[in-house]
């Protein structure tokens, strides 16, 4: 009955719509204005050129007042040594600390009379400088970003209260007990490779100079942007500014990745006096080129993530949320997936308190077996669904656009548009999420990360026992 | 901690003042002064686990280290300060290099491990079954009753032509040395003739000693032995009358004289049991 009101409310609405009443025009505003078919065939198609050094340029136009512009990398902390670990992050410090033709308050001067934004990230394997400005100041952009990766000034006094600022910025990701705790799992996951590695503080102007050098060199970096950017002239201002990077490496020294081993191994960092522990486990996964991506994607679409705000209760679609919220098992788990260029790790990590973490580690183990061997149709259907939904929906704005097209093009070499994401998604069958599941999951041995109160996590040997069933 | 505070009694105020807070960070000490003697019993170039040596070693500011009487005393690192230990000595050759990918290697660490914990496995479950065999078995008869059912007879005791009786397993047992004379003529009987038709070589090994059970096998006396119509025994309850083989000729009884299981351990001595 529910069902039919609804029906002849919306058959009303429409019709009052179709005669343009405008008070009733609101009614519209509910409604989608673009179905999900036709947003995946619409959107405009990211255009990709090279520069004579190997630079590569993208960019997607949709016609908006504003951009994103950025340069995306592909060097990261899993490039540096022992010796200069931790340059990248310093670095990126020092880049908005003025170039050599603007000094800090010039710099800072021209872009906030842009009214832009221009922020950086490091991770383990990119980094990404980027400035969120008007469509019309892409010119100004673009030679900022220029003058900031090529000709960064980097004056020893900065150095000295940077790292000041560098160690005072380690001191607050300790309170952020979620980095902590997965840092601790890459550093115990990928021990004694660059992946695992933990960051230095003594470093040199010298130092910083050579990873530049070593590392910021054209065939390695992609232009990319979105937004209201015409893509001839992007080519165009990319060619002014950027044509000089280099593509040569001294001594021929092109820093080849060798592969990262994966340990299967735990790390505790008990401390009762925290409230709450976070506990991460995660099996080796696959790297971010493999075609297991997708099922990978979908299988953690299916165990999916929560926390105490969802409002599902016990009607929510995923087990484990449902026995989360049944038994108070946790405070919040998410099911992750960081993929790198050869390697990954495929985990979940959860909150909970001192006296659930032996049941809520059961249940999650529980879940990654469910997927390896009992997985449904109406699961994976869900969770396909619910993966589609996050990946359009992620997209909205200019700067993650900006940020999907830079990371794809050092990724996969091209952007992969939403249609073929989708066709790649629907190709997801039960059998195949079982088939790789098991692949990555069955009988791995786990790293294991916690930290805070977690007297109750068992034995490793009990928590790798748990990565098979004996009734298979 | 608090215990010890408690029954400190008057020096409660002065225990709690003693925790240091160690300032500035990357400025190691340099550990003690080695003191040259016959025996140096520790190692005084391996660093020890306390404040002076730890002072350099958190990227943390201000109070990293603390050491107190009854308080707690530690060391707080930034987790990025911590270094996981390498475990090489611990690896399988396969995973020891950390620029090769572990997965080829790990369906064959697996196979390996398995196979060891499976023949493992099979071993202990052996080793359990005769265990738990032997304890059981132990409540079974034991060896000087099992004694008691055999009997050893020493041959050259017997003369020619006698017949004698043991004792065994509670009924009697009759040993008879045969003359020549009487294995010819037991062998020469007509099977026809028997009511239970045996032929004497069946129911002897060697046929100089006939052993056979001395209970009749019509009502169960024992039979007088050098008796009877036959040359053989004679049972006077019922007049059966058997032949020097043990088999019934004449008289009530249906079957021959049982012959038990024995065995010749050497010409002079059988083993019958």
């Amino acid at each position: 009955m529910a069902a039919s009101v609804c029906r002849v409310g919306s058959t009303v609405g429409r019709s009052l719509v179709k005669s343009r009443s405008p008070i009733l025009l609101s009614l519209r505003r509910g409604q989608a204005s673009v179905s999900y078919a036709q947003s995946l065939l619409g959107a405009p198609e990211t255009r990709l050129t090279a520069l004579d050094n190997g630079l590569r340029i993208a960019s997607e136009e949709t016609g908006q007042a504003t951009c994103t512009v950025g340069l995306w990398i592909s060097v990261g902390s899993r490039y540096e040594r022992e010796k200069n670990n931790g340059a990248g992050f310093f670095l990126e410090h020092m880049a908005f600390k003025g170039t050599k033709k603007h000094p800090q308050s010039a710099l800072e001067q021209q872009v906030e009379s842009m009214g832009a934004h221009l922020s950086a990230y490091t991770s383990r394997e990119h980094t990404a400088y980027y400035i969120k400005a008007l469509s019309k100041d892409l010119p100004k952009a673009v030679e900022l970003l220029s003058e900031v990766v090529q000709s960064c000034s980097l004056n020893e006094a900065d150095i000295e209260q940077q790292r000041g600022v560098v160690l005072r910025e380690l001191e607050e990701v300790e309170s952020n007990l979620q980095e902590v705790c997965l840092d601790l799992l890459h550093a115990t996951a990928y021990q004694g490779t660059p992946l695992g590695h933990r960051t230095q503080q003594n470093l040199t102007r010298h130092d910083l100079v050579d990873y530049i050098n070593s590392h910021y060199k054209a065939p390695r970096m992609v232009l990319a942007a979105a937004g209201g950017v015409n893509h001839e002239e992007l080519v165009g201002l990319a060619t002014d500014h950027l044509s000089g990077l280099s593509f040569e490496y001294e001594g021929d020294a092109v820093p080849v990745l060798s592969p990262c081993r994966f340990t299967g191994s735990e790390i505790r960092m008990r401390d009762d006096a925290l409230p709450l522990a976070h506990i991460a486990i995660a099996v080796e996964g696959a790297s971010a080129a493999s075609p297991d991506i997708i099922p990978l994607m979908v299988a953690n679409a299916i165990i999916g993530s929560y926390d105490l705000t969802y409002g599902g209760g016990k009607h929510l679609s995923s087990r484990l949320a449902r026995l989360s919220v049944e038994e108070n098992l946790c405070h919040s788990f998410q099911a992750f997936h960081s993929a790198y260029s050869d390697t990954g790790l495929l985990g979940i990590h959860f909150v909970t308190d001192r006296n659930n973490i032996d049941d809520m580690m059961h249940w999650s183990q529980n879940a990654w077996m469910n997927l390896c061997t009992t997985v449904t149709e109406s699961d994976v259907a869900r969770g396909k669904n619910a993966l589609k939904a996050a990946l359009v929906g992620q997209l909205n704005g200019t700067t993650p656009v900006c940020d999907d097209i830079g990371r794809h093009i050092l990724n996969y070499g091209r952007r992969i548009p939403l249609a073929e994401w989708d066709a790649r998604i629907d190709a997801v069958t039960p059998k195949i999420v079982r088939d790789i599941c098991s692949k990555y999951i069955y009988d791995k041995c786990p790293a294991v990360a916690a930290v805070g109160p977690i007297e109750q996590l068992s034995d490793y040997n009990r928590v790798r026992s748990a990565m098979y069933w004996l009734r298979f | 901690m608090m215990s010890v505070a408690a029954r400190s009694g008057a020096f409660f105020p002065y225990m709690q003042a003693t925790a240091f807070a160690v300032p500035g960070p990357l400025k190691a000490l340099v550990p003690g002064v080695v003191i040259k003697g016959d025996q140096i019993l520790l190692n005084p170039k391996k660093t020890f686990l306390c404040r002076e040596s730890l002072s350099g070693q958190s990227a943390k500011t201000g109070p990293a280290v603390t050491v107190s009487i009854n308080g707690n005393g530690g060391v707080r690192f930034a987790h990025t300060d911590i270094r996981v230990p390498d475990f090489s000595d611990y690896r399988r050759p396969e995973v020891l290099d950390p620029n090769k990918s572990s997965q080829d290697s790990s369906e064959a660490r697996r196979a390996f491990s398995y196979l060891l914990t499976g023949a493992a496995t099979v071993v202990s479950i052996y080793a359990a079954k005769t265990v738990v065999t032997q304890f059981v078995s132990s409540m079974s008869a034991s060896a000087d009753v099992l004694a008691m059912s055999k009997i050893e007879i020493k041959l050259s005791d017997i003369p020619e032509g006698k017949n004698m009786t043991f004792k065994w397993r509670g009924k009697p047992l009759f040993v008879r040395h045969r003359t020549e004379k009487e294995i010819a003529a037991e062998a020469a009987v007509n099977l026809m003739e028997l009511r239970d038709p045996q032929h004497d070589k069946d129911r002897v090994i060697n046929p100089t000693w006939v052993i056979v059970l001395g209970v009749c096998t019509h009502l169960g006396c024992v039979p007088i032995a050098n008796a009877g119509d036959f040359g053989g025994y004679y049972c006077p309850c019922h007049g059966s009358h058997y032949d020097a083989s043990g088999r019934i000729r004449k008289g009530p009884a249906p079957l021959n004289l049982e012959v038990p299981y024995y065995e010749f351990a050497d010409d002079d001595t059988v083993m019958v049991g």
